[in-house]
């Protein structure tokens, strides 16, 4: 049996007094989906963001593929920004307002990583930019820049920049919440797309029955602890605890 | 960026060696570089039509070297930064007319004298109750600061204003500002025969005193000795006599060497052809001197901006703090301040740079400070997202400001970095004060030839224009091409 791909243990992080993150644990194993719900300041992002260390956390160890680090003894300065970019390099994220890069065409977005970064020869690059382009489906807009496209096309390209860089796991922040409902639905397909392709991801989402369909794990995050985990048939379509309950009540009912 | 820099300060360092390194080559006489004002007819001017140098002091200390076994170097400029170039070691003689005084013997390796004449006080023709030096009391003179005029109308108990050369005082005491100049009567007499003028006139002599006139070494220079010693023999062998006698038809280097008549000195010239003769020369300066250094410390500028501007947004205090400290100087400073420290002031600790290359310092400096706020702000109008979305694909530091941040900073950046850019222009009209021959320079050398003032700084004021305007084109097209990604 080997280790878990994604590995986080004891994570903590405050901002101020705000003790936002308070022993989180949980593993995924290669090839599955993660799922992490919660309402809002249950800090489901921070432990997004802590897996490819946009936040430092204070105390806990990550670990993705054989990159891992304790962050109770990361050393500052140079040293410990090594760490933490060999961590980051490990996964590649989807953000909430896509982040695209404005100055740059969308075929420009998603090789940037792969030739400035990862220094791969410009056309082989290119050929795997476009491939990936046609598979979220915008084949046709590489030569655009981010402001000509629609919400949802946006947040497809930002997919295919985070997976142009053939990390060992995706992650999403609320991919679709800053989208026109509208336009939801196109975004959520080329996810579901990639979960049957033996991506490993973690989606922090609102969208509950889409996590039920795709999710392989279910976190219940809640005052910064998971709550409940498990699989979608338990945590979502029969949850043990009463806060898990709760809240898909409010989510799922919400008159 | 780095090496951009690199190149660049290498090209300047090229630009400033080159043509010291070819006259070396061809001549290995010692060099002695000449101060002198080049804007003090008849004493040292520019002729008209070839631009050349040329004037009585010229032809001196020209037949001084020749007799001393020197190869002379002049450096121009204006009188009252004419001593603090001296000690500070910019030039090596003054060749202008210095009276002997006191002060100056105490201080300066003074020279036999080699012209003797005697002030006269001017007014504005038709004025009444002027006439002495008694009468200056509670009066109002322009004087050149630090000569000896200067002084001698102090003593008379006036009230001095500064002014660069006898032109502009001339012109002040037509319009009327101030009451009187006290000057050599030989630099009157000239301007009177040059402008025809009949608005300014002598009224009597600055006291009874004979003036004296000298080269000024620093104190303890060897060459002080050379200098007397030809001298002396200019004045056996008849040179000075004779070179006195084609610009005055009398010889001043001896006292009471006759009348002096300047009438058949330089022809006049309309004012179109003094602009016409000024043109070439001025679009010189512009080209030599204005464009390249508004260049040069434009990148140099911005590159200590940027480095300022990420100290300042860095996390450490002390780059922070010292950031701050920086931009707190330059923008609490005047630029003329700035440029007097960094020319003048320097070398007093032994930094002592050419003056191609204090313009540039001061300047790029001066720019760094100015462009440090505008970066800052423009690297903080980028969303935090950008920095992350760079940082989750892998990116450094210095990779996400070049090739994300700074794209998108520039934006932002451009109509206040123009701004910028274009005041930088115009600074460069403050060059001439460490010893650079700008357009207004080169403008400033006509007027006092020609005793022409509004059309020659009105044709140097449009030069500075034309090329704003290109510099706003420029501009305009800059953003056009920026905004062309952002959604309207």
């Amino acid at each position: 049996m080997t280790d878990p791909l994604v590995r986080a243990r004891g994570i903590h992080k405050s901002f101020g007094d705000n003790h936002v993150l308070r022993g989180i644990d949980f593993t995924a194993d290669a090839g599955t989906t993660t799922a992490v719900l919660g309402p809002s300041g249950s800090g489901k992002t921070t432990i997004l963001r802590s897996l490819n260390v946009l936040e430092t956390p204070d105390a806990g160890t990550v670990g993705i593929g054989d990159v891992e680090i304790d962050f109770s003894t990361l050393p500052a300065g140079k040293a410990g920004r090594a760490a933490s970019s060999r961590l980051r390099a490990q996964s590649g994220m989807v953000f909430q307002s896509h982040q695209l890069f404005p100055h740059k065409t969308v075929l420009e977005n998603v090789v940037e990583g792969p030739v400035q970064v990862q220094k791969r020869p410009v056309d082989e690059a290119v050929a795997d930019a476009r491939a990936l382009l046609d598979q979220v489906g915008l084949a046709d807009k590489a030569d655009q820049h981010p402001f000509q496209l629609s919400g949802g096309q946006q947040q497809r390209v930002g997919i295919a920049r985070a997976l142009a860089l053939k990390p060992q796991v995706v992650l999403f922040d609320e991919p679709t919440s800053a989208l026109d409902p509208e336009l939801v639905g196109e975004v959520l397909s080329v996810i579901k797309d990639l979960t049957t392709q033996g991506w490993t991801t973690v989606i922090v989402t609102h969208e509950i029955r889409f996590a039920e369909q795709v999710a392989d794990q279910v976190l219940f995050l809640d005052g910064g602890v998971v709550v409940e985990s498990g699989p979608p048939a338990q945590v979502i379509a029969d949850p043990r605890e009463e806060r898990t309950r709760q809240f898909l009540q409010r989510i799922l009912n919400p008159t | 960026m780095r090496h951009a820099i690199k190149l660049m300060v290498l090209g300047l360092l090229a630009l400033v060696m080159l043509p010291v390194g070819s006259a070396q080559a061809a001549d290995d006489r010692p060099l002695v570089r000449v101060g002198t004002e080049g804007t003090y007819p008849p004493f040292t001017f520019h002729e008209s039509g070839d631009n050349e140098l040329t004037g009585y002091d010229i032809d001196v200390i020209t037949a001084v070297a020749k007799k001393a076994g020197w190869r002379l170097q002049f450096v121009e400029t204006q009188f009252d930064a004419i001593f603090a170039a001296l000690e500070s070691d910019r030039i090596d003689v003054i060749a202008n007319q210095v009276s002997i005084n006191p002060e100056r013997e105490a201080k300066y390796g003074l020279s036999e004298p080699y012209t003797y004449s005697r002030g006269v006080i001017v007014v504005k023709t038709g004025t009444q109750g002027i006439t002495t030096l008694a009468d200056l009391k509670g009066r109002t003179t322009a004087q050149s600061i630090t000569s000896n005029w200067a002084g001698v109308a102090k003593d008379a108990g006036a009230k001095v204003e500064g002014v660069e050369g006898f032109a502009q005082a001339a012109a002040l005491v037509v319009q009327g500002r101030v009451d009187a100049i006290v000057n050599d009567n030989i630099a009157v007499l000239d301007y009177l025969n040059t402008t025809g003028s009949d608005e300014i006139e002598i009224v009597g002599d600055a006291g009874d005193e004979v003036s004296r006139q000298v080269l000024a070494f620093r104190q303890g220079d060897p060459r002080l000795a050379e200098a007397d010693r030809a001298l002396e023999e200019l004045r056996a062998d008849g040179t000075l006599a004779k070179i006195s006698d084609t610009y005055f038809k009398a010889d001043v280097s001896v006292e009471n060497g006759g009348d002096v008549d300047v009438s058949g000195g330089r022809q006049t010239r309309s004012d179109a052809e003094v602009v016409r003769d000024a043109a070439w020369p001025m679009l010189k300066g512009l080209i030599k001197v204005s464009i390249p250094i508004t260049i040069i410390s434009f990148v140099i500028g911005l590159a200590i901006a940027v480095v300022v501007a990420l100290a300042r947004i860095s996390g450490s205090r002390v780059l922070s703090g010292l950031a701050r400290g920086y931009v707190s100087i330059i923008r609490g400073t005047p630029l003329l301040v700035q440029l007097f420290i960094v020319f003048f002031g320097l070398p007093e600790i032994g930094i002592d740079f050419p003056s191609y290359v204090a313009g540039v310092v001061a300047l790029s400096l001066n720019v760094g400070g100015y462009a440090a706020e505008v970066v800052r702000s423009a690297i903080l109008s980028v969303p935090k997202g950008q920095f992350e979305a760079a940082a989750t694909i892998g990116m450094g530091y210095w990779q996400t400001l070049r090739r994300i941040v700074f794209p998108q900073a520039a934006r932002t950046a451009v109509p206040p970095l123009s701004n910028t850019a274009i005041s930088l222009f115009k600074d460069t009209s403050l060059l001439s004060v460490v010893l650079l021959t700008d357009v207004l320079r080169e403008a400033q050398n006509a007027a006092a030839a020609a005793q022409v003032f509004l059309p020659l700084y009105a044709f140097a004021a449009l030069y500075y224009w034309i090329v704003c305007v290109v510099m706003s084109f420029v501009q305009g097209r800059l953003e056009t091409r920026l905004n062309r990604f952002v959604a309207s």
